[in-house]
């Protein structure tokens, strides 16, 4: 019987690591810091394992056929599969077995997951672990929710998601502990007109419903609301998913900033047991 | 505004789309690009319109195409269009009527 040692949300971005100066040095360390900070936080879990929930930013999967939701069942992962990001190419390994039983637990569940055993990595994955420090060799399972092109699973399910993920992690027997990092958001646009015009009063207005563990609230906002916080904003089905996971658990934003120079309204944040 | 201009994109868009991801996934595809745009781009059987958007890196055409945003931003980057001037073309969009399309 696996348990939880932690669920944490941040955003990601790839300008962090290809742009990092388009903000001023302060401001770029204060929130480098604040993601190694979740980082130590995390470590002091002693996960052995970690659940990654993040989206495919269209490079393993193309329009041609495109997963709602897809769960990692490979031994190892490469990463990144963008040739422009500006970060060393490192290879994570992975837990098939964990993968494995998370893809036959889901179906159990009435989920229907795409899985693959052969995925390289994005910046949505790659970036927030990267810059928490996280142990390179701390075995990582990647489940992909589609947040880049509708019509997409919507954040009801996405909460579900995460419910169905703890409960499976409770009948779970050949780990001890699992961590959970839900990747994305909070408010931003890629590539459109809006870009770099981020909706702060979106990303707070969440923030604060999450933080009063209103979560009809919250997935009402997420759901109805979204499309005022940029196409990027899509990726708060991570942090649904996270709450589903988080059953009992306090949410608490350990970091929030508006950068609009960094087109993305980052936030930080636990779930606190 | 919407968050997607083409809730799902229609075969133009899509065929667009097909282009930038073929370019910047397929080994050796961005170095033949870039050898000889026309060349490449004349293999997809794209609108003549739609060719000319992508060889001189109009951000705002391509954009206002439909095409998935996740595509174009990749682009932008995997071709170093300056960041300043990929912004600037898509706020001229903001700019026009019917912007959402």
């Amino acid at each position: 019987m696996a348990e939880i040692s932690g669920i944490y949300v941040a955003s990601h971005t790839p300008v962090m690591l290809n742009f990092p100066d388009r903000i001023p040095e302060k401001l770029r360390t204060e929130i480098f810091g604040a993601y190694k900070a979740m980082g130590n936080d995390f470590a002091a879990g002693s996960p052995d394992l970690l659940i990654v929930l993040s989206n495919d930013h269209l490079h393993n999967f193309f329009l041609n056929n495109f997963p709602a939701f897809c769960i990692g069942c490979a031994e190892q992962y490469e990463s990144p599969i963008e040739h422009w990001l500006n970060a060393k190419r490192r290879m994570f390994t992975g837990d098939q077995a964990f993968g494995s039983y998370l893809l036959q637990a889901a179906l159990e569940a009435d989920f229907d997951p795409a899985f693959s055993m052969e995925m390289t990595l994005d910046h949505g994955s790659l970036t927030p672990l990267e810059l928490a420090g996280l142990d390179p060799n701390l075995p990582v399972v990647p489940v992909l929710i589609n947040c880049v092109q509708p019509p997409m699973p919507t954040m009801k399910r996405c909460y579900k998601l995460g419910q169905f993920l703890a409960e499976a992690i409770a009948a779970y027997d050949n780990v001890e502990r699992v961590a959970i990092l839900a990747t994305g958001g909070i408010s931003h646009d890629i590539a459109t007109p809006r870009m770099g015009m981020v909706n702060q009063e979106f990303d707070e207005r969440l923030l604060d419903l999450m933080e009063a563990d209103d979560i009809d609230a919250v997935l009402d906002h997420a759901s109805s609301q979204v499309h005022t916080a940029g196409n990027g904003a899509e990726e708060i089905r991570m942090w649904m998913a996270a709450m589903g996971a988080a059953s009992g658990r306090q949410f608490k934003r350990t970091y929030y900033r508006s950068v609009n120079d960094w087109y993305t309204g980052i936030g930080i944040g636990h779930f606190v047991g | 505004m919407s968050n997607w201009r083409q809730l799902m994109p229609d075969t133009r868009a899509y065929l667009m789309g097909k282009v930038l991801y073929q370019l910047h996934h397929t080994e050796g595809d961005l170095e033949k690009y870039l050898d000889d745009p026309d060349a490449y781009l004349n293999r997809f059987g794209l609108e003549p319109d739609m060719a000319r958007a992508i060889r001189d890196n109009d951000v705002a055409e391509i954009y206002k195409s439909g095409v998935n945003p996740y595509l174009l931003r990749a682009h932008c980057i995997g071709v170093n269009i300056p960041e300043d001037e990929s912004l600037k073309a898509l706020r001229s969009v903001l700019e026009e009527n019917n912007h959402n399309g």
